[in-house]
């Protein structure tokens, strides 16, 4: 699974092409600011803390990959980007808005941020094309139609429009997998969040999954990505953020970070999984 | 065409005495009497004192469970999801009407609340609904002060009750469902709305299932106040001729049988209908 030989590129399959949006897509206002800054993070669960100080920018088109050992706050960072978990302290801006404002309506931030679950967490009483129209009737206020015609060309995109009536205990951990992006991509969020979205999966159905994460990347998505995955960190991330104990130890663009780490841990962790 | 003609016949040719059984009031006392003793010829004659009790009985486990549903359903959710003093407040009457006997509890309704406040509306309430349909049960002379206290205590008794099934059911559904509603931009109550309490009703009908054999076979209890229903009938009766009171009991039981088999029944029926394709019910 994960990778043997850090020099030899072509056997994860190579780089995926991916065209880069430019500053002028919706949303933006100067090409120059970061899409995503998140500045000086704190967080502590009762004596534990979680997050210490952890800042990061990711620009528009940007696939930023996290991470680190269990328990070095990857997750909890990821969570705390559209405020599924409240900071202590520190700042969070999405373009122009906090995302961390005390006036800032965390459902209306929320659309703008995609999040794809460990444990994918469908809506179990729903199909799958239900699931995707729940919130684009409910949050969005679209009509039947409306919302039916968006949910049938996200499960396409996909690739499970022929599944749109199953319901999440019919299908395969992968299908649904990609039934939770495709309900994530139905709100035209700005960023994506994924987090571990394979590690629940066996390998095969891990594939299944990362090729449409990997369509993503093509299609010039903003990604920030919690996984195992080596082969996607290499082959899809413009930048690796590697974190520990609650702090960013190093960031950079994935080639570096992999075979030629400037700090001492990060290279021992990188050590270690190679070793698996 | 040709079993018309044969059909018509045998019609004609059935035995007399198997048209009675089926056609109510041609079977007389007497044939009763001779073939089943005249202990039975005495619960056959009042048959319709004793259905008429059932009507109660059915009235009151409706109106029991309607109240015990519309109280124990908000005090489900207020308990999964609410805070401070509300919560308290509903945990606190949870514990106290769960600890208290039925009986108890109906004795005070009937002779300690002020019930003819309640009657009042009630009353208008149901000649509003005589009004629409003509006449009910609801009419019935003993039905009055006794049944709204048995109301009263069975429902908020229930509601007592099924608050816990609500509940549980509520807390049964996984976290991430309402983090994965929030995470598209639902609000905490379009979460509960749209997606934890669907599931959580269809989880809840088990439990419910049960609740509605318990107050069905509860409503029984109102014997103590004196409401007409099908016990206090029964008492009627076989406080009149007491060598009936086998007969008359076993009746009663058999019509009690057949109302919690049937309701069981027809739940079961609902459950698999609205279960979730794929999972099991």
């Amino acid at each position: 699974m994960s990778e043997r030989n850090p020099a030899d590129d072509t056997a994860t399959g190579g780089r995926i092409e991916r065209e880069r949006t430019t500053g002028d897509a919706v949303g933006t206002t100067d090409a120059e600011t970061p899409l995503l800054r998140v500045e000086d993070l704190w967080k502590s669960y009762g004596d534990e803390e979680v997050l210490r100080g952890v800042s990061l920018e990711v620009d528009r088109g940007d696939v930023e990959v996290l991470v680190g050992p269990s328990g070095s706050g990857k997750s909890t960072l990821l969570r705390c980007l559209n405020r599924l978990t409240e900071v202590d302290s520190g700042h969070i801006y999405l373009g122009e808005t906090e995302v961390t404002g005390p006036d800032t309506d965390p459902n209306a931030v929320r659309q703008q941020i995609g999040m794809v679950f460990q444990d994918i967490n469908l809506f179990a009483h729903l199909t799958a094309r239900q699931n995707i129209t729940l919130g684009l009737r409910k949050v969005r206020g679209q009509s039947k139609t409306e919302a039916r015609r968006r949910a049938d060309s996200e499960l396409d995109r996909v690739g499970l429009l022929e599944q749109a009536d199953s319901y999440p205990a019919q299908l395969s951990g992968g299908q649904k997998q990609r039934v939770g992006i495709a309900r994530a991509l139905a709100m035209d969020p700005e960023v994506m969040l994924f987090d571990e979205p394979t590690s629940a999966l066996d390998p095969e159905l891990s594939n299944e999954v990362l090729e449409v994460m990997g369509q993503l990347v093509a299609e010039g998505m903003t990604m920030v990505v919690v996984t195992h995955e080596m082969r996607f960190a290499r082959g899809g991330a413009t930048g690796i953020t590697f974190l520990d104990e609650g702090k960013v130890i190093e960031r950079g663009p994935p080639d570096r970070i992999f075979d030629d780490p400037e700090r001492e841990r990060t290279a021992r962790f990188f050590q270690s999984i190679r070793h698996e | 065409m040709d079993f018309v003609p044969v059909l018509a016949e045998t019609a004609t040719a059935l035995p007399t005495e198997e048209v009675f059984l089926v056609t109510d009031g041609l079977l007389t006392e007497e044939q009763v009497a001779d073939s089943l003793g005249e202990d039975w010829a005495f619960v056959y004659r009042n048959r319709w004192y004793l259905l008429g009790g059932t009507v109660i009985t059915i009235a009151l486990t409706i109106t029991s469970l309607l109240l015990g549903f519309l109280a124990g359903f908000p005090a489900g959710v207020i308990e999964a999801y609410g805070g401070g003093y509300s919560r308290a407040f509903v945990r606190k009457s949870g514990v106290l009407l769960r600890g208290t006997p039925i009986l108890v509890i109906m004795i005070f309704t009937f002779f300690v609340l002020p019930i003819g406040y309640v009657l009042g509306p009630v009353q208008a309430l149901l000649d509003g609904i005589d009004y629409l349909l003509g006449p009910t049960p609801f009419t019935v002379p003993d039905v009055g002060e006794a049944f709204v206290a048995a109301t009263l205590a069975l429902g908020l008794r229930s509601a007592a009750y099924q608050s816990q099934i609500f509940r549980g059911a509520l807390g049964s559904v996984d976290e991430g469902q309402m983090e994965a509603a929030r995470s598209i931009g639902m609000s905490r109550l379009e979460a509960i709305r749209h997606v934890i309490v669907p599931q959580a009703l269809r989880r809840s009908v088990p439990g419910f299932q049960n609740e509605f054999t318990i107050v069905l076979k509860d409503t029984s209890i109102a014997f103590a106040i004196g409401l007409g229903e099908l016990l206090k009938r029964s008492n009627d009766l076989f406080t009149q001729q007491t060598t009936a009171i086998l007969e008359v009991i076993l009746f009663a039981s058999l019509l009690y049988f057949v109302l919690t088999f049937s309701t069981n029944r027809t739940l079961d029926y609902v459950s698999n209908y609205y279960a979730v394709p794929g999972e099991s019910s």
